[in-house]
């Protein structure tokens, strides 16, 4: 906990003169990250060892101590640091820390006001839609027609991989970065997260870990897809140990960030904030980071454990000396399928908060969102062999992983029952939000179908593997969660900057997205169902029909991503000026003026109600 | 919906509320579109798969086109149920720049909620029962075929299929079988991960270093195969692909004696 509180009603002008704490910034990060980095390279022998595992240890410890280095510069350990040896931060350098009154400089500072914290989210998860959107346009237009022309085979299977690991890290990050951190702790009433400096450290760690992976680039790429699969990923070039490494500092960003939104919800909501009175999307985001805690160390470790095969010759994955690649299999998906609803179950969070607000209804069965999401939570740590029904693994236990993965259709169905019940009987008002929650219920609904032919044995002998599994996914996480991440954004922008999302440019980006990505994974529905395998460079030309049309929605998607980008930057600079609440909503983000004091409320809030009183009751 | 405030009356039973529910307008107009929906999922359903997926050529491949246009019409009635009463909503949104009058304050009603949960639940459990259904009648096939199938070797290796059929000595790049013959593959890898797809005979397995992987199938109609590799292997994943052919029995017969003892393409 911080100092701040009893600080809030004085406000002294911090002034800790001597403190390192005011020389460091994202500029001494940077320096002395590098300064670590190449002295380890050099301090290892660089390349001229010329040995494969003595190389990949070098690159391995080169990216870590670039990202300790970092840490150092920027000053995260000075406070670990001093309270090892008996001390603390004096109360004037922590009120520095929090940054008020510096204006733009500290974005660039170890911060820990959570508000800058989830701009910094924000604005780095645009950066990583956008470099993940342009290699998905370098795919479609490899794609466009058989024979590889654009880039030809190496380089496309390094954007396949690319495309992955940045989309997948970027929509973990999406909902629970910027609004998990900005807009939630004063949803439920709180001055801060739990441990603001963890949320500074939290960030920090992430951005490290943005060279790293596009350092791949430079090594040769990551030629394996996403999910890595050993024995390829042991026999990859250099550039996979920048997706070892990028894996392990995000698995420890989002540990830290994890448990601070945990331990914030659970001990520091408003007086009067019991659980039942809690908004759905704090709810739901809450549920999301809990089981990312449990669900990413497995990755971490599989990332761990492929590092050590290929950097000191262990045999883990290696079936000749009696390992197995199954085990690597095994330990990806034991994170791979709780992540994907790790990244869904936020999306869908914002779109039931939005729904009420827009259809003027209080949120229907408040109780079955809740048991929903739940349940949802619940079974995904038990569906993860269904990534592995084709590998040969253990066919006997299908049939019990694909009772469990079609069991979670019930809590899904759930979701569909509150949006639903919520939109019935009120009249919409199809604001660019609401706009969201009608996008969702369409793509959710075939994401959610597709899912069940998959989920089958029998079917997925067939479609495993192919086309048809990458627009599932797409549907899923793309046409779901990143559409509510999308009509987040329109509905939480006043809040955050001030000033209101451009509506027209909102509506052409939304329009030309949302059509867009009919166009695309319609194509790539019928691509797989024709029997195109996924991840491939080049196809047979009976395909090239559905894979044009796959690349025709690309393009729309790209333009319509291209506005938005345009209406973001364009709003938040000379948007018109929003008032406290244009929405009319009863959560607590919209009581508080813009810009959000430093403790977010003057006088701390007392809740007596849920948020969804809306409505009149029909006697 | 609250009016029993201090009348003593029966209770409607679930039925009459059920009834009343129907009753109202907006109710009807919103299941005629859904009704409309599930009508138009399920015709496409019908047809749609089936038009796009590989000729058939495997009992397998069969039950797996049917399984999916079952799945179809299972899934029809929840997009009816979910996009009749999205459309009715929606065609009844606020216009205006001010945000519209409140709507009726409905909290809940457990009568919707339970219906939903027992409906969903239903249709999921169809689901499980046809999908395990299915799964036992391919292991009892195989159990069946087990004796009289024809083996043949895959090796999957960095960037090629080959194919050993022990039984009659011959190896090969090609896939080919004869027809209405079960065939029992197992499938190894040499180096990376494989997935061996013969296309139209509707089976999948991967190919895993040291670790045989077995299934089987009959091809039961002439024509070509292809046969692919689902699983990324690197560089040129997207070209390790072969053809084949399921052919007469007379005619495997004589590829067979002109390919025996040697190692052909």
């Amino acid at each position: 906990m911080t100092t701040l509180d009893h600080h809030a009603s004085v406000r002294p002008v911090p002034n800790p003169k001597k403190s390192l704490i005011t020389k460091l910034n994202m500029g001494t990060g940077l320096v002395v990250g590098i300064i670590f980095a190449v002295a380890t390279y050099y301090g290892l022998g660089g390349d001229s060892a010329g040995v494969f595992e003595n190389y990949n240890r070098t690159l391995l410890a080169t990216m870590f101590m670039w990202s300790i280095g970092f840490m150092v510069g920027i000053g995260a350990f000075i406070g670990p640091f001093r309270w090892l040896i008996g001390k603390d931060l004096t109360d004037e350098e922590q009120l520095y820390l929090a940054g008020d009154g510096q204006g733009i400089k500290r974005y660039f500072k170890y911060c820990t006001d959570h508000k800058v914290v989830g701009i910094q989210y924000m604005v780095g998860v645009m950066a990583l839609l956008g470099v993940g959107g342009t290699m998905a346009m370098m795919i479609r237009t490899n794609l466009i027609q058989p024979g590889s022309k654009f880039v030809g085979p190496s380089i496309y299977n390094s954007l396949v991989g690319l495309h992955g690991i940045t989309m997948i890290i970027a929509m973990i990050i999406v909902v629970t970065g910027p609004f998990g951190n900005f807009i939630m702790p004063i949803m439920i009433g709180a001055a801060d997260m739990a441990f603001p400096r963890l949320n500074a450290l939290s960030w920090w760690v992430l951005f490290t870990a943005i060279p790293v992976l596009c350092s791949a680039w430079f090594l040769g790429g990551i030629p394996t897809g996403w999910t890595a699969y050993a024995p390829l990923s042991v026999q990859a070039g250099p550039g996979m140990n920048a997706f070892i490494a990028t894996i392990i500092i995000f698995a420890i960003s989002t540990a830290v960030a994890g448990a601070n939104i945990t331990a914030t919800v659970v001990a520091m909501r408003a007086k009067g904030m019991k659980w039942n009175r809690v908004p759905i999307f704090v709810v739901g985001a809450t549920m999301s980071v809990a089981l990312a805690i449990p669900a990413f160390p497995t990755f971490m470790v599989s990332m761990i454990m492929t590092g050590l095969d290929r950097s000191y010759a262990t045999t883990f994955f290696d079936a000749n000396l009696g390992g197995s690649g199954w085990l690597y299999a095994h330990l990806f998906w034991i994170m791979g399928h709780p992540e994907v609803y790790v990244i869904l179950i936020p999306g869908v969070a914002v779109l039931m908060e939005i729904a009420p607000v827009f259809v003027r209804k209080p949120l229907f069965s408040y109780n079955a969102a809740i048991a929903g999401f739940a349940g949802i939570t619940g079974l995904s740590v038990l569906v993860w062999a269904h990534h592995m029904y084709m590998s040969g693994w253990m066919p006997m236990l299908n049939g019990p992983f694909m009772v469990t993965t079609e069991m979670i259709s019930v809590p899904t169905g759930l979701i569909f029952l509150v949006i639903l019940g919520t939109l019935w009987r009120g009249r919409p008002w199809l604001k660019l939000p609401m706009l969201g929650v009608y996008a969702f219920l369409w793509n959710f609904l075939i994401g959610g179908i597709t899912g069940l032919y998959l989920s089958d044995v029998p079917a997925d002998n067939y479609l495993h593997g192919s086309m048809y599994v990458t627009a599932h996914f797409h549907y899923t996480l793309m046409g779901a969660a990143l559409t509510g991440a999308l009509a987040g954004l329109a509905y939480w922008f006043p809040k955050m900057t001030g000033r209101m999302l451009n509506e027209r440019a909102g509506y052409i980006s939304f329009w030309l997205v949302q059509i867009g990505f009919q166009v695309l994974f319609l194509g790539m529905f019928i691509a797989g169902a024709e029997g195109q395998p996924r991840r491939v460079a080049d196809y047979s030309i009976n395909f090239a029909t559905s894979d044009l049309i796959s690349s025709i929605g690309a393009y729309m998607i790209g333009l319509g991503m291209i506005v938005l980008l345009w209406a973001v930057i364009h709003s938040w600079r000379h948007g018109k000026i929003a008032p406290m609440n244009p929405w009319g909503s009863k959560t607590l983000e919209w009581t508080v003026p813009y810009p959000v004091p430093l403790v977010n409320f003057d006088t701390p809030p007392v809740v007596t109600s849920d948020p969804y009183g809306y409505g009149k009751a029909s006697n | 919906m609250s009016d029993d405030h201090g009348l003593v009356e029966m209770q409607p039973t679930p039925g009459q509320k059920l009834a009343a529910i129907f009753k109202q307008r907006e109710v009807r107009v919103a299941t005629a579109w859904g009704v409309l929906v599930t009508f138009i999922f399920f015709i496409i359903g019908g047809w749609i798969y089936p038009s796009w997926m590989p000729i058939a050529m495997s009992t397998d491949m069969k039950s797996i086109e049917r399984l999916i246009v079952i799945f179809t019409w299972i899934s029809a009635p929840i997009c009816g149920i979910v996009l009749g009463f999205s459309i009715y909503t929606f065609l009844h949104r606020h216009k205006g720049d001010t945000p519209p009058a409140d709507g009726p304050a409905i909290r809940t009603n457990s009568l919707v909620v339970g219906l939903w949960v027992i409906v969903s639940s239903a249709l999921c459990l169809v689901a499980i029962v046809y999908g395990l259904i299915e799964m036992n009648t391919a292991s009892a096939a195989t159990a069946e075929h087990k004796k009289n199938a024809m083996v043949v070797e895959v090796t999957g290796s960095q960037w090629a299929w080959s194919f050993n059929y022990p039984e009659q000595g011959v190896v090969s790049h090609e896939l080919n079988l004869p027809i209405n013959r079960p065939v029992e593959f197992r499938i190894i890898s040499v180096d990376v991960n494989h997935s061996f797809w013969p296309v139209q005979l509707g089976v999948k397995v991967d190919a895993n270093r040291l670790q045989t992987t077995v299934v089987d199938t009959t091809p039961n109609k002439l024509g070509t195969l292809d046969v692919k590799c689902a699983e990324l292997c690197g560089l040129y994943h997207a070209y390790m692909e072969t053809s084949g052919e399921v052919m007469s029995v007379a005619d495997f017969d004589a590829w067979v004696t002109s390919h025996q003892g040697g190692h052909t393409a």
